[in-house]
C-alpha cells in the first residue's frame, strides 16, 4: 500500500473524529465525583473549585444560552452543567485549562468591546448576535478536498502521543486550513461539554428527550408495521 | 483518599479477588489428576470445558485472570447521571484513542507519555469493561499497529461481546472455489451446520429465516423487530435488491430450558456491559458454571500459561507450564490432552513460546506457517443520516434490544465486483438511543438548537461496515524475543497491514453506505470513509490454519496440531478464512465439533 506523510493536524483531526472522541474528555477524580453527586442530589448552592463566583455566573449564562429552558424542559443551568464544566476544568491538565479560562475572559472582553458590558449583562438580542458570530464556523461548508480523506496507515510511528489540546478534546478538524480563533475554539469546546453534560443529566434524558428505554420489556415493540398495522409513530403504512 | 461516592463506579472487587487467590492457591500440580487441560475460559475454553466435563472427562481450566462476580459486575441498568464520570474510565486510566494506534510507537503502553496513567487499554474505555480488559503496560505488543483487545477474567471477551451470532456458509468454507483466491477450508458447511444447530439450541439465538446463502439460517428464537427508521430503510433497500434483516443475536429471547443461570431477554438494551440476567450469552453463565456443576471441572484462575510442554520421548504434549499471576510461582500441570482456547493470538503466542529441541520455531510449526494468515474484519467506513418519516415525531423506545439489524453481504455473492473479491456487510440501525450523539453535529445554539436536537433525535439511522480481510501469508505475528510481558513471557510482534483489496472494498463500503442513505431520502448524510485501526473488529482468526497437508497447514481438519497429536486448538486460530461474519458463533460450533472428535479419540484410547 502507499504511505504518505501525515501532518500533525491530520492526526489531530482523526483523534477528534468518531467513536474515540468521547474518550478524550478529561476525567473527574473521585473527589470531583463526590462533589458532583452532592450538587445534583441536593440542589446545593454552587461551590466551584476553579471558577470564581463571577466566572461561574458567566459560565452559567453561557451554557444556558446554548441549551436554554423552554416550554418542554429546564435548560443547562438547572441541569447544573456549569458545575460539570467546573469539575472538568478542575481535572484538566494546566494547558487546556488555561486556554479555556483565557477563552472565558475573551468572551467577556468581546461582550465589553461590542456592547459595553460583561457577558452576563447582555440582553437577549446582544447574546444572540454574539453567539451567532462565534458559531458561524459550524455552517461553513467544508472544502471539497476535505470530503475525501486519504487512507494513511502504518506511517513512521512517533514517540510522543498526540494529546488533544482543548478542554473537551481537539477541535481543529472543523476547518484545519485555518487556525481557530481563541473565542471560536472556546465556544466549540464549551458547546460540546454542554451537550454532554446536559444530555446525560436526569433533566436531559427524561424531561427533554423523554427517552423511554432502560426498562424491563416483555418484548421489543418496534415499528407497528412489523405487526401488520399502520404505524402511529412514523406514519408508515402496513 | 478517594471518597467512595458511587458504589457502581467504585466496585469493590475484594471478595472475588480473594476467592480467586484462594482458589488458585488450592490447586497445584500435586492436588489432582486431570484428563484434559483447557487454556482459557471464553467462548472457546468455555465450550471445550462444557463438552468434556459433561462427557465425564476430568478437566482443568486455566484462566489467566480472576474469577467473575457476574451478579455485581454485570451492571446492566444504570443511568449516566448516577455516575458523574458519565461511564468514562477514571482519571488514572486511558483508552488509546483511534488515531494514536497509527501514530504512536509500539509498544503503546511503554510510551513515556503514558507514565502518568496506571492503566492504558486498547478498548473504547468505559467503566463497565475496565476491570476486564488488560493493561497495555503489562501486555505490550510490538510491530505494526494493532488494537489487540484482550480480556483476562473468567469468560474473557464474551462478557462484553457484541452478540452478533452469524454462521459462516458455503461462501466462506469454499471461498477459494468461488473466486479462485487462496484455498478452501478442508471441511464444508455441511460438516459444521449440525454444530451450529446445536449451539443455537444450547445457547439461544434470535433471528429470522431468510434463506440467504451468504449467511445461512439457524434454529432461531423470537426475532427482534425493526423500529420505525429501520422499516423505512428496509423498504428502500428492498427496492435495490438488498436485504436488511433483523440482527441475529446470541441471546435467548424465548428462554432456555437447559440452564438455571440464564433468563430470557427483557429488552433492556445494555447488553455490552454484561447482561445481569444472562439472556445474552456469556461464557461463565452459559458454559463454565454448568460445566463446573458436573463436578468434572476444576477452574484455576490467575494462571498465565507460558508454554505447552513437549515430552521428547513420545513427541506428545505432557502438559502446560503456568506462571501464577500473583505469586509468580512457576508450575507444570500434566494431562493426557491439551486444548488451547486462549484466543487466536494468545494461543498462537503460547505455541511460539513452546520451544523444544528440534522445535526452535515453536510447537506445531514444522510448516513454518504458525502466525501467518492473520485475518479479521476491516471496520470504519460508515454512514448516517436522518430518516424524514421520523423527523419531528415523539421518540419511541428504540434501543431496548440486544442487536441492531443487518445488511446482508451483496457484493460478490452472485455477481463479481470489478475492483475487489470477497465482500462486506453492514450492521446498524437507528432511532432514539439514550445519548443523542448527533447533537454534536447539529449547528447553532439556544432554543433553535435544543429543538433541533429534539426533532432529529428519533430519526437518526447509522450503519457501519465489516469487510473481509483476505488471508495473506505475509500478514502475520511472530515472537518478539526482546520484549516481555509482566510475567516475563515474550510478546507478539505484528506485521499486519490492510492490502489493496481491503482498501478498494473500504471505498466501496463508504460509497454504498452513501448510496443507500441517499436512496432512503436521508437528510444530513454523513459518511466516514476511513478504516479504523487494524484489530478494531476484535475478530482475529487464522494464525494456525487448518488443512489436510501438514506442509501447508498447522492443524488438521479437527483443529489438532499436525505435529503434536494431543494438542487441540479450540478458538479461531485454525480458521482458514472468515467472511464478513462475527466470529464467536463459529468458534462455539467449531469447538463443539473438535471436542466431539476428541471425545471419540479418548473413547478409542488414542490419547
Amino acid at each position: 500500500m502507499t504511505t504518505r506523510a501525515v501532518s500533525r493536524r491530520a492526526a489531530l483531526r482523526r483523534i477528534g473524529a468518531g467513536a474515540g472522541a468521547l474518550t478524550l474528555l478529561p476525567f473527574l477524580s473521585d473527589e470531583g465525583l463526590a462533589a458532583f453527586v452532592k450538587i445534583q442530589a441536593a440542589g446545593a448552592p454552587p461551590a466551584p473549585k476553579i471558577l470564581s463566583a463571577s466566572q461561574y455566573a458567566t459560565v452559567e449564562a453561557l451554557v444556558e444560552a446554548i441549551i436554554p429552558a423552554d416550554e418542554r424542559s429546564p435548560g443547562a443551568r438547572e441541569a447544573r452543567v456549569a458545575d460539570y464544566l467546573d469539575l472538568l476544568l478542575s481535572e484538566a491538565p494546566p494547558a487546556p485549562r488555561k486556554q479555556w479560562l483565557d477563552g472565558l475572559a475573551a468572551l467577556d472582553g468581546e461582550a465589553a468591546r461590542r456592547f459595553g458590558g460583561p457577558f452576563v449583562r447582555l440582553d437577549a438580542g446582544q447574546l444572540e448576535a454574539l453567539l451567532a458570530d462565534l458559531s458561524r464556523y459550524e455552517t461553513v461548508k467544508a472544502r471539497p478536498e476535505e470530503a475525501s480523506r486519504a487512507v494513511t496507515r502504518n506511517e513512521q510511528p512517533t514517540e510522543k502521543p498526540v494529546f488533544v489540546e482543548g478542554l473537551f478534546g481537539d477541535l481543529s478538524w472543523i476547518d484545519p486550513a485555518r487556525p481557530r480563533p481563541l473565542l471560536e475554539a472556546f465556544f466549540a469546546d464549551t458547546k460540546r461539554a454542554t451537550i454532554h453534560g446536559y444530555y446525560t443529566s436526569e433533566i436531559g434524558i427524561h424531561k427533554e428527550l423523554r427517552y423511554k428505554g432502560n426498562q424491563i420489556l416483555a418484548e421489543f415493540v418496534g415499528c407497528q408495521t412489523q405487526d401488520g398495522k399502520d404505524c402511529p409513530y412514523c406514519g408508515q403504512k402496513a | 483518599m478517594p471518597i467512595p461516592t458511587d458504589p457502581t463506579l467504585d466496585l469493590d472487587l475484594t471478595a472475588v479477588t480473594d476467592e480467586s487467590r484462594k482458589l488458585a492457591a488450592s490447586i497445584n500440580p500435586g492436588r489432582g489428576r486431570w484428563d484434559v487441560i483447557v487454556v482459557g475460559s471464553g467462548a472457546a475454553g468455555g465450550m471445550a470445558a462444557f463438552q468434556l466435563a459433561t462427557a465425564g472427562i476430568k478437566v482443568l481450566m486455566l484462566e489467566a485472570g480472576r474469577m467473575l462476580d457476574h451478579r455485581r459486575e454485570y451492571r446492566t441498568m444504570e443511568w449516566p447521571y448516577l455516575s458523574p464520570r458519565r461511564f468514562r474510565v477514571p482519571s488514572d486510566h486511558r483508552p488509546i484513542a483511534v488515531a494514536e494506534y497509527n501514530f504512536l510507537d509500539r509498544p503503546y503502553g511503554g510510551n513515556p507519555a503514558y507514565d502518568r496513567f496506571k492503566k492504558v487499554t486498547s478498548y473504547a474505555g468505559n467503566t463497565f469493561t475496565r476491570n476486564w480488559v488488560v493493561n497495555e503496560k503489562e501486555h505490550p505488543t510490538t510491530g505494526t499497529p494493532y488494537s489487540w483487545v484482550r480480556a483476562r477474567v473468567l469468560g474473557g471477551k464474551t462478557n462484553f461481546w457484541g452478540r452478533g451470532a452469524l454462521r459462516y456458509g458455503p461462501l466462506q468454507f469454499k471461498a477459494a472455489s468461488h473466486d479462485g483466491y487462496d484455498v478452501d477450508w478442508p471441511i464444508s458447511y455441511d460438516d459444521v451446520a449440525p454444530y451450529y444447530d446445536k449451539v443455537d439450541v444450547l445457547l439461544g439465538c434470535s433471528g429470522t429465516k431468510e434463506g440467504l446463502i451468504q449467511v445461512p439460517d439457524g434454529i432461531f428464537q423470537r426475532p427482534i423487530k425493526l423500529n420505525c427508521v429501520e422499516v423505512a430503510f428496509q423498504r428502500t433497500l428492498a427496492k435495490m435488491g438488498r436485504r436488511y434483516i433483523p440482527g441475529r443475536a446470541g441471546v435467548t429471547t424465548d428462554g432456555l430450558l437447559n440452564s438455571k443461570y440464564r433468563a430470557r431477554c427483557m429488552g433492556r438494551g445494555r447488553c455490552g456491559r454484561g447482561c445481569d440476567i444472562s439472556a445474552a450469552f456469556h461464557s461463565p453463565t452459559g458454559l463454565v458454571y454448568p460445566a463446573r456443576d458436573t463436578g468434572n471441572l476444576t477452574i484455576r484462575p490467575y494462571s498465565v500459561v507460558s508454554e505447552v510442554i513437549l515430552d521428547p520421548a513420545t513427541g506428545r504434549a505432557a502438559g502446560v507450564r503456568v506462571v501464577d499471576a500473583n505469586t509468580r510461582e512457576v508450575m507444570d500441570f500434566k494431562a493426557r490432552v491439551v486444548v488451547l482456547g486462549a484466543g487466536t493470538l494468545d494461543t498462537t503466542r503460547i505455541l511460539f513460546n513452546s520451544k523444544s529441541a528440534g522445535n526452535a520455531n515453536g510447537m506445531g510449526n514444522s510448516s513454518g506457517l504458525l502466525g501467518c494468515h492473520l485475518s479479521e474484519h476491516l471496520m470504519g467506513p460508515r454512514g448516517s443520516g436522518f430518516i424524514p418519516a421520523r423527523i419531528g415525531t415523539e421518540p419511541t423506545l428504540d434501543d431496548g434490544r440486544p442487536i441492531s439489524p443487518y445488511v446482508a453481504r451483496f457484493r460478490n455473492v452472485t455477481d463479481r465486483h470489478p475492483d475487489f473479491i470477497r465482500g462486506y456487510h453492514f450492521q446498524g440501525g437507528g432511532g432514539a438511543y439514550e445519548y443523542p450523539s448527533m447533537a454534536h453535529d447539529l449547528p447553532g445554539f439556544g432554543k433553535a438548537f435544543k429543538s433541533s436536537v429534539r426533532k432529529h433525535y428519533p430519526a437518526l439511522l447509522s450503519i457501519g461496515g465489516f469487510g473481509e480481510v483476505l488471508p495473506r501469508k505475509e500478514n502475520r505475528v511472530m515472537l518478539d524475543p526482546d520484549t516481555k510481558d509482566a510475567w516475563g513471557i515474550p510478546v507478539l510482534r505484528f506485521d499486519y497491514r490492510f492490502g489493496d483489496n481491503e482498501l478498494k472494498m473500504a471505498k466501496d463500503m463508504a460509497d454504498t453506505a452513501e448510496e443507500m442513505l441517499k436512496a432512503a431520502g436521508a437528510e444530513s448524510i454523513k459518511i466516514d470513509r476511513e478504516p479504523l485501526p487494524p484489530g478494531w473488529s476484535i475478530h482475529e482468526i487464522g494464525t494456525a490454519r487448518m488443512g489436510d497437508d501438514p506442509k501447508s497447514s498447522v492443524t488438521d481438519r479437527f483443529c489438532r496440531l499436525h505435529d503434536v497429536p494431543n494438542v487441540y486448538l479450540a478458538d479461531a486460530a485454525p480458521f482458514v478464512s472468515g467472511g464478513t461474519q462475527n466470529t464467536t458463533w463459529s468458534i462455539l460450533a467449531m469447538c463443539w465439533r473438535t471436542m466431539d472428535y476428541l471425545k471419540e479419540r479418548m473413547r478409542a484410547g488414542d490419547v
